[in-house]
């Protein structure tokens, strides 16, 4: 009997301990708590004081000495004797920084997010898997390892990664996977592919096929085309060539228009936001005070914590070469070397169509093809879900694609099928794109680099020491008559189906033209001469006019007055919407607050810097507006698209009855102006409502957040930025999205001048001081400058600390 | 003077067992001093907290000063109490009932 009390004692001492050492749900998640605040292994171990001595590590399957100096920035610099050594080194030292981040963005592309987050995450999961992310890094995997040197990179990388993996002990362990209790896996070199995927769907998922086919049943051809033109009435394309086109392009068999079949009446997955995109361009000489060419490159992604940019100095025999590369794949991807610097930005086209499959019956096993029952392939996806039994999904694979929707995922009542087509399925081996941009010397290295680049399509530009600036339309597009790829296709005719791609040396591109610039902000990218049918439902309206028009009045150029420019507020939207509105509001019914309000804007100078109200009025009054005409759209059952704001604008000012300006819940019959009115009021109803929940006025800068946000949406790990912009300014910066790696590259006879910045920071340690030290500069415009050095002995005197790898003894 | 030396004890004994091996054995560590010591159950757990509060309390508090407090502030957002207060607590009563269990084996 004595036993009891001990028993019972060390139950409970087990039981606590049990407790402490697991993850638990009670409606939130609960880290393994002991394990987490023990201050020997836990987080405590995770908090920095930034000052590391210099030191040396062994590593197996290094073949030589690798020298890292991390400059005051904690940005490295690799100096290395081969290749290999290289892309290991690269591995090892982003793994150091990004480990945790590298490994749940790949997860994520994979599908595999509900292992670490539970059922919330399934939707996401299947949703990646059934798009055909694993399938397109599967085929890129396989183009890879067609290529020795890519090949070589990749797999040096991986073992770089996972030489970190195998010597990470319970204290360095990053904090996100104390909190949420589990352990990295090794890297795989097919997670460098799945990395890729990520960016390809971010790029390339802008599409509104199903939207289109919708609005074109519901409204008729007529009302369409005048919503959505093909060419929307404003043009400053990328390359202005007119008539300059001189190859026989390819061309496909005509067949009558197609009209699409039907409704689509599934509930497509949410998609990226509208007006994401990214700036860049390059100067001439000519136009430069130093005579050399400038390049500056500023991608506008979503912005997280840790960032999207890890960057980093990579030396080695024939090629030394700086800029932001990917936490996930090895070469710098933005950057410059001794004599070239390149910089990308969406080209926005239409990679990817929708196919309506007919099945011979509900097995699936057959699908219709030109009169012909086609075999089926089928995949069962197994999902691990934390804390549930595993989800398994049939995935139906066509030739055409994979099966995204039907009858268990987004169905809404018809047993309806939809196959998904993407360019990126295809697979593509474009890290040879960047590996050969590393050890560039000039144009035509640069042409050839870009033959290999298939997706996601980029506005890649140029500049050389040699003084040639370019730009060039990369990607692989399928060839397309008029019209086609707008719709959701008819899966069971072929002569629908991709047949042949536009060949790369009649791709749309320019070298060093007669304005002295090249430019690009993902608007439409060629003159009308073209002769190719191009398309996309979201180009861009503003940014690439303020660029162009700033640049051509610009002379004596400097690298300070690119990154004012890079972070330019004036809104060109603003410019042109404001007079029409202002114009448009019925002053005698308006209450005293809101002619205040009109006033305020009146005098507005159409700059959305940080400090101020007027943006916030008119940005509140712009999206209220295009609720209320739009409204027709928004409160559709089946999924329709919103006309662009330019598209809005230009009917406002062009077509003062179109019947879209009345408001379908009120009783009355809404004219222009009364819409324009109804708009003004609801907006300032609402920044007044912003203000009293805020107790704050409504500076721009607190109005529209600019928050950059850790991956797991932790608050207390995430930024608000105070900045001006929007998306519509140069300084495309709002919300979750914004200019993601701001770089200037002077490239000078004497040597390269270049800065760069990110929101965020090298580290991705929430307890490092590196974390987030970025984010001021890049508040500010003030870019850091790069310390481009051909030796490390040139660093060390400004170095935090250097470390050497080494071979380990066999 | 018994109180005192198994708080010590369980300190050093803990302190080392933690170095090298997973926070749990620190179960293991204050139950053999309690068991070794072999105090009264209430005083034992008394001083199996203190022993493991005080390590735990005093390692957080040595990182939190020595890096301005640069996790500590954020973790604390993301905890439903103060970080270090915690720590000490999950600490003291794990070390507590392991220290409990040994008075309460010697005494059978």
């Amino acid at each position: 009997m004595k036993l009891v009390k001990p028993f019972i004692s060390l139950s409970i001492t087990i039981a606590l301990v049990y407790f402490l050492n697991n993850s638990w749900n009670f409606g939130s998640p609960i880290p393994p708590l002991g394990k987490f605040v023990d201050p020997f292994h836990g987080f405590w171990q995770n908090a920095e004081t930034g000052t590391v001595s210099d030191q040396e590590v062994n590593l197996p399957g290094l073949k030589d000495k690798v020298t890292v100096v991390y400059d005051s920035a904690l940005i490295p610099h690799l100096y290395a004797s081969n290749n290999s050594d290289l892309y290991y080194a690269q591995g090892y030292v982003t793994a150091q920084h990004r480990l945790w981040q590298m490994e749940f963005q790949t997860h994520a592309a994979a599908g595999r997010i509900s292992e670490i987050a539970g059922a919330a995450a399934l939707d996401f999961d299947r949703n990646q898997r059934r798009l055909g992310m694993v399938l397109g890094a599967e085929n890129s995997l396989k183009m890879i390892k067609a290529d020795p040197e890519i090949e070589e990179a990749v797999k040096a990388y991986t073992a770089g990664i996972n030489a970190y993996i195998n010597q990470l002990n319970d204290e360095k362990l990053p904090i996100e996977y104390k909190l949420m209790g589990y352990r990295p896996e090794p890297w795989t070199d097919l997670k460098v592919g799945l990395f890729l995927m990520n960016m390809a769907k971010t790029l390339n998922s802008g599409e509104n096929d199903i939207e289109l086919t919708n609005a074109l049943k519901t409204f008729g051809k007529e009302t369409l085309d005048l919503l959505f033109p093909d060419r929307e009435p404003v043009s400053d394309p990328i390359v202005d060539n007119e008539g300059g086109w001189k190859f026989k392009p390819v061309t496909l068999d005509s067949i009558p228009a197609i009209e699409p079949l039907e409704v689509v009446s599934i509930k497509p997955v949410e998609k990226q936001p509208k007006n994401i995109g990214s700036n860049n361009w390059a100067v001439s000489g000519k136009k430069t005070a130093s005579g050399s060419p400038i390049l500056c490159s500023d991608p506008h992604l979503g912005l997280t914590m840790p960032s999207i940019w890890y960057a980093i100095h990579l030396n080695g025999p024939g090629v030394n070469t700086m800029g932001a590369s990917f936490p996930g794949s090895p070469c710098v991807i933005i950057g410059f070397n001794d004599s070239i610097a390149w910089g990308p930005t969406n080209a926005q086209r239409d990679l990817v169509d929708w196919y309506k499959i007919t099945f011979k019956d509900n097995t699936k096993n057959e699908y219709l093809s030109d009169g012909q029952w086609k075999a089926t392939k089928k995949i069962i996806e197994k999902f691990s879900i934390k804390g549930k039994p595993d989800f398994y999904d049939t995935i139906v694979l066509t030739h055409l694609g994979p099966v995204t929707y039907d009858e268990s995922y987004h169905a809404d009542k018809q047993n309806k099928h939809y196959a998904y087509r993407w360019i990126a399925h295809d697979g593509g081996n474009i890290l040879r794109t960047f590996y050969e941009f590393n050890r560039g010397n000039n144009h035509s290295d640069y042409m050839k680099a870009l033959d290999h680049y298939y997706f996601p399509a980029q506005n890649f530009a140029f500049a050389s020491v040699a003084g040639d600036i370019a730009i060039r339309i990369q990607g692989k597009y399928p060839l397309r008559r008029k019209d086609e790829g707008k719709f959701v296709l008819d899966g069971s005719k072929t002569s629908s189906e991709w047949k042949a791609f536009i060949p790369f040396d009649q791709n749309v591109m320019i070298k060093n033209p007669e304005r002295g610039f090249v430019s690009s902000a993902n608007q439409y990218p060629v003159d009308g001469s073209y002769p190719y049918f191009v398309h996309s439902s979201q180009w861009e309206h503003y940014r690439n006019r303020r660029v162009n028009r700033v640049l051509s009045e610009m002379n004596n150029i400097t690298p300070q007055q690119m990154m004012q420019l890079q972070n330019d507020n004036y809104n060109i939207q603003a410019e042109e919407y404001l007079p029409l509105l202002i114009d448009g509001v019925q002053s005698f019914n308006l209450k005293e607050d809101e002619k205040k309000a009109v006033d305020m804007m009146k005098t507005w100078n159409y700059t959305n810097d940080a400090e101020g109200t007027a943006p916030s009025y008119f940005e509140a009054w712009l999206e209220e507006l295009q609720l209320s005409i739009w409204d027709e759209m928004v409160d559709s059952k089946v999924s329709l698209p919103k006309p662009s704001e330019y598209m809005t604008w230009w009917l406002l000012k062009n077509n003062p009855d179109l019947s879209f300006y009345d408001h379908q819940k009120t009783p009355e019959k809404e004219n222009r102006n009364d819409i324009i009115t109804m708009g003004l009021q609801r907006a300032i109803e609402r920044v007044s409502k912003w203000e009293k929940d805020h107790g704050r006025k409504a500076d721009w800068a607190y109005f529209k957040d600019s928050f950059v946000r850790h991956l797991l949406r932790l608050e207390s790990f995430s930024v608000h930025a105070i900045n001006g912009g929007n998306p519509n300014t140069l300084n495309a910066s709002r919300g979750g999205w914004g200019p993601s790696w701001r770089m200037v590259v002077s490239l000078e006879k004497t040597g390269i001048k270049a800065w760069g910045v990110y929101p965020g920071g090298q580290s991705g340690n929430p307890g490092s001081p590196y974390y987030e030290n970025f984010i001021a500069p890049w508040e500010k415009a003030q870019p850091l400058q790069l310390k481009f050095e051909g030796a490390p002995s040139a660093l060390t005197s400004s170095a935090l600390f250097t470390t050497t790898l080494t071979p380990a003894s066999k | 003077m018994k109180f005192l030396i198994q708080i010590i004890a369980t300190i050093i004994v803990c302190f080392l067992l933690q170095t090298f091996l997973p926070w749990w054995t620190l179960a293991i560590g204050a139950l053999a001093v309690s068991f070794a010591v072999g105090n009264k159950s209430g005083a034992s757990f008394a001083a199996g907290f203190v022993g493991v509060g005080i390590l735990w309390f005093g390692m957080a508090y040595y990182i939190d000063q020595t890096t301005h407090s640069i996790l500590t502030e954020k973790v604390n957002k993301l905890l439903p109490l103060n970080s270090l207060l915690i720590t000490t607590l999950i600490g003291g009563l794990v070390g507590g009932f392991a220290a409990l269990t040994g008075a309460l084996l010697k005494q059978k």
